[in-house]
């Protein structure tokens, strides 16, 4: 297959694909935490919501004007550009708004060309300098798992290859690569959104409502726990020693 | 990092027996209850699932292992990581612990992904570090309020606990004070028996007259009062000055308030490690004013039993038909703002600060009205910084306190910023009107050395009340009566 062939099929079927997975993985988990929360309300006797204090503390991190500013204020300026910088190029770039137009026939407002430019630019310094502030900051170092060293790495990706394509005088051939590496990191960064901690995305804003039902105990929740348990009589108040509730093992290993 | 390497030794040491602590394989600074260590692993699992099939706490657990974007802004909002410096001790790493098991045993991919890679999954050392960690932590939910994910690291810490005191490891002080609450004779976590009580009362009383000059009565099992009062019960022994201003209050404002003889205990430590626990506490307070057929539950100057009443009463005891619960500072301050109840402005005229207890101030509920209050009769009031709802726990927070001996890592670790925030607004009075707060802050002050007397709202307020003119009918012209809107509760 040549390059060409390849990058069709990338920039057709692969991203119908990947794009549509996205699509159905977002909304299957929020379908689930709408369901969830819908249940943790029936079960609850108490339907005092806090929903306003709830509704403010979303909007403040939706639009955050005050509170990132207060403490490292740095990181929160990059941050906040580095998630300008993804929500509005790939949607909003000229080049990007004209393959939409093509591909369903209708299509939305574009950035100016030299916006989408600098945008992209501050992203890929943003994703670079969020990823070596999670190497060299050692709180920020023992939380990281595995994903959050790749996310701003794969994420500069495609903005990096992009701008390189529409601006650096390449050969042909040379270009076909980066596009195609363009178009690959895009297609699986769409796939993997939803697979990961850029679910928040749409998870986002119903955070909030979550936790302040998740404090909404359902009534004898505690004694039917104690009943499945199997020691309804014997509630964690009563005198010890309490034993393993079918059979006493010995202990797998001593230290 | 704030702490020394002798006092980070210190707080860290474990004051266990080294045979106590091989036999429950438990290192942890807090003493357990001896409880059975066979399979450990796998009765918290099965634990976690009991819990996850008949509560809430699903929904919050997918969300979180799905958002948690691991951004490390918590780092800046942890009094505990501030004093320490250890990442171990950053929110997120501790609410992760119990995340990686919901992750690893109760998602389909988790459970796949165990599978193919042959991990073996919950091990005892995991449940060991949570033991550990999870009573780190004061639950102060203060770093919430910086999470840009909204994940409530209170709530997977109150699971934590849950779950573990399940399996027979939570904090025997608390387990034991429990124990004497839910079935022991007395019925209240300090064993107070009820004789005692009331002589203490009437002790009281005679006091007040002897200073005052008039009768201020401690009503006792009085049928159809408005208010069932229920203090911290180790108020009766400890904060007397506290008891002694909230009866003087009601004197004032003439109200119909009562304590009850067949349960007079509002501390719940159920809120600090099990939800069963705390349901049948409540439940208790529910049978005594349904009772004394009061209509209003009423707590005193303390912050988890008052956040437990307010926010947890209704989720047992009858949903929104459940008595309604207010603490004493909203009613002290409605009286106030009422004409009810008049004070002498400028009746302290010491350098006072206010210490927002977390439990109260947190979720936005009680911060101004304090203030109004201390305003109307103190001519010098400070604040300290951070404030209101973001305030720093006192260090004692989440059952904490309880715990004797680990007083060295709470007077360090947990409390050195409180300390330092506290030295700085050279107050000579703090107010913290919540038992937990009081008692910390106490032993702060003294092992940071910091010249400051922990006080509550009502001790100081007893000073500047002004006796006589309110009686039958109020007058509105009270200092700071202006506005008068407020109805109802």
């Amino acid at each position: 297959m040549s390059l060409e062939s390849w990058l069709d099929f990338a920039r057709g079927p692969l991203f119908r694909l990947c794009f549509s997975l996205m699509i159905l993985g977002l909304l299957r988990i929020l379908v689930l935490t709408i369901l969830g929360m819908k249940e943790a309300w029936d079960r609850s006797a108490d339907k005092i919501v806090p929903w306003r204090d709830l509704t403010v503390q979303t909007a403040k991190w939706l639009v955050p004007v005050s509170s990132l500013w207060r403490k490292r204020p740095i990181y929160s300026a990059v941050s906040v550009v580095f998630h300008a910088g993804l929500l509005l190029v790939p949607l909003f770039l000229p080049a990007h708004v004209l393959l939409w137009k093509r591909a369903v026939g209708f299509a939305w407002a574009e950035l100016p060309q030299a916006l989408a430019d600098w945008l992209t630019l501050a992203a890929v310094a943003a994703g670079l300098g969020l990823f070596a502030g999670r190497v060299f900051h050692s709180a920020a170092r023992a939380l990281s798992r595995r994903q959050e060293y790749v996310w701003p790495l794969l994420l500069v990706v495609p903005f990096a290859t992009g701008y390189l394509c529409s601006h650096a005088v390449l050969s042909p051939r040379a270009y076909q690569w980066l596009m195609l590496l363009h178009v690959f990191a895009g297609n699986l960064i769409l796939l993997l959104i939803p697979f990961t901690k850029i679910a928040h995305c749409v998870l986002f804003p119903l955070s909030q409502y979550v936790s302040g039902l998740a404090w909404k105990f359902p009534p004898r929740a505690g004694q039917r726990v104690a009943e499945t348990l199997g020691y309804a009589d014997r509630p964690t108040w009563v005198e010890r020693p309490r034993v393993a509730t079918d059979r006493i093992l010995t202990p797998t290993e001593e230290a | 990092m704030l702490l020394t390497q002798e006092e980070l030794a210190k707080a860290y040491t474990i004051p266990k027996k080294p045979e106590v602590v091989r036999r429950q394989r438990l290192p942890v600074r807090y003493h357990v209850e001896d409880f059975d260590v066979a399979e450990r692993p796998r009765r918290f699992l099965q634990t976690f699932a009991a819990i996850l099939k008949h509560t809430n706490y699903r929904l919050a657990l997918d969300h979180y292992v799905r958002v948690s974007a691991k951004c490390s802004r918590c780092t800046t909002h942890c009094q505990i990581y501030l004093a320490t410096g250890n990442p171990k001790d950053v929110p997120c790493y501790r609410s992760e612990l119990l995340l990686s098991v919901y992750r690893r045993h109760f998602t389909l991919s988790g459970i796949l992904r165990g599978r193919i890679l042959g991990d073996p999954g919950l091990t005892d050392e995991q449940i060991q570090e949570m033991a550990d960690s999870f009573w780190n932590c004061t639950a102060c939910r203060r770093c919430v309020r910086e999470c840009p994910m909204g994940i409530d690291h209170g709530l997977v810490t109150h699971l934590g606990r849950y779950i573990l005191s399940e399996i027979g490891i939570a904090p025997r002080a608390l387990v034991v004070s429990t124990r004497e609450q839910l079935i022991g004779k007395t019925q209240n976590t300090s064993a107070i028996p009820l004789p005692a009580l009331i002589d203490s009362l009437e002790f009281l009383s005679e006091d007040m007259a002897e200073e005052k000059g008039i009768e201020i009565p401690f009503p006792i099992d009085q049928e159809g009062a408005e208010y069932l009062f229920l203090a911290p019960v180790s108020d009766y022994m400890m904060e007397a000055d506290t008891l002694m201003g909230i009866a003087a209050v009601f004197r004032a404002t003439g109200d119909s308030w009562t304590i009850g003889t067949k349960y007079y205990d509002a501390i719940n430590y159920g809120l600090f490690y099990n939800d069963h626990v705390m349901e049948e506490v409540l439940g208790k307070i529910h049978a005594e004013a349904e009772r004394l057929k009061v209509k209003k539950v009423l707590i005193g100057e303390c912050g988890h039993a008052s956040r437990t009443a307010k926010y947890f009463y209704p989720s047992f005891c009858g949903g929104r038909g459940a008595h309604p619960v207010i603490n004493i500072l909203e009613y002290t301050y409605q009286a106030w703002k009422r004409g009810k109840l008049k004070l002498r402005p400028g009746a302290i005229t010491e350098p006072v600060t206010y210490h927002d207890p977390c439990n109260i101030a947190r979720p936005g509920w009680i911060v101004e009205q304090p203030r109004e209050l201390i305003r109307a009769f103190c001519s010098h009031y400070v604040e300290m910084t951070p404030n209101r709802r973001d305030n720093i726990c006192c260090g004692g927070g989440g059952g904490t306190v309880s715990i004797d001996e680990i007083r060295p890592h709470r007077t360090t670790v947990g409390g050195k910023v409180k300390a330092e925030q506290i030295r700085a607004t050279g107050a000579k009075y703090c107010i913290a009107p919540c038992a937990n707060c009081k008692k910390q802050l106490r032993e702060l002050m003294e092992d940071q050395g910091v010249d400051c007397e922990i006080v509550g709202l009502h001790d100081l307020l007893y000073k500047a009340i002004i006796f006589g003119e309110s009686e039958g009918g109020a007058e509105p012209e009270a200092a700071g009566a202006a506005s008068r809107d407020e109805k109802g509760d």
